[in-house]
């Protein structure tokens, strides 16, 4: 698999090292991660530095996740990538606002690293 | 006419909807399968016992919260199992690492209850720790409460309400 470089967003640290981690166990070896603590940090970071794929949670304090993709999306900033939300809320209402909010794929915690590569594979291009 | 979880009121106060939730949360996250336990009176007083709670609100059709209680020695172990790095003291990653656990519980409880899942939200989780300390919640109308061990840890989880509507 080609280098993936991989935003992660969520204002626990302990949920962005497992997130990486289960990337790394769902294969994509060839890593470079960037995190960010908010969605304003997560706006930022994407200023500055071209990724291939957006992680974030939802709840989170200052802008969440949904606002951030919405921002994103109207921005115009890392265009054409996909972002997934992973999130405790998992109703259909909840994946219906990821989704009108520019989302392309959900993942509800807990998850499993299979569960990741999933989505992730069936979101990236193929190399 | 207003959405009630009176229909649902048997699925909120059922034990196993908690136990079934955090069975899954330390399966999945952290790769431990606990087991309820009893409640045990502690032989220490509230003084002499480091503690961690960690609490996420409820807002909407329920009003409540969920919140995860235990020793210092057991938050840094479930830390541990969550991180695979070794804790010498309760610092910011175990804090860190309790208040996701108690978020990931909360969610997954409420998901079981279909009138929770699309019409309740959650707070960001808040971790308080240190001795001797009560946490204060106005009048709940009832609480579903279980502890839960794993190796040498042990904790408690509960959910309190109030009136269900």
């Amino acid at each position: 698999m080609r280098e993936i470089r991989a935003l992660i967003v969520d204002d626990s640290s302990v949920m962005r090292k497992i997130v990486e981690r289960s990337l790394r166990q769902a294969g994509v070896e060839s890593l470079v991660v960037l995190e960010a603590g908010s969605g304003v940090e997560g706006l930022e970071v994407l200023k500055a530095k071209a990724v291939d794929l957006i992680l974030s949670d939802i709840n989170m304090p200052a802008m969440d996740g949904l606002e951030f993709v919405r921002q994103l999306r109207s921005q115009r900033l890392a265009e054409g990538v996909p972002v997934v939300m992973i999130t405790t809320e998992s109703s259909e209402e909840h994946v219906k606002q990821a989704i009108e909010a520019g989302a392309m794929g959900y993942i509800r915690k807990p998850f499993t690293a299979d569960q990741v590569k999933q989505k992730v594979l069936s979101l990236l291009p193929a190399a | 006419m207003a959405l009630t979880l009176r229909d649902s009121s048997h699925l909120v106060s059922d034990p196993e909807n908690l136990t079934v939730s955090v069975l899954e949360v330390f399966e999945t996250m952290i790769g431990v399968v606990c087991e309820t336990a009893p409640q045990e009176v502690s032989k220490k007083s509230a003084i002499e016992i480091e503690s961690v709670t960690a609490v996420v609100g409820f807002g909407g059709i329920l009003s409540g919260a969920c919140v995860i209680t235990c020793d210092e020695s057991s938050a840094r172990q479930i830390a541990s199992c969550m991180t695979g790095m070794f804790f010498e003291a309760l610092d910011d990653v175990v804090k860190d690492a309790i208040g996701e656990i108690c978020n990931m519980v909360a969610g997954a409880w409420k998901s079981r209850v279909p009138e929770l899942a699309a019409n309740c939200g959650l707070s960001v989780p808040a971790v308080i720790t240190g001795r001797d300390y009560n946490l204060h919640m106005q009048s709940p109308e009832f609480e579903v409460l279980q502890v839960y061990k794993f190796d040498q840890a042990r904790f408690k989880v509960a959910i309190v309400c109030d009136e269900l509507l």
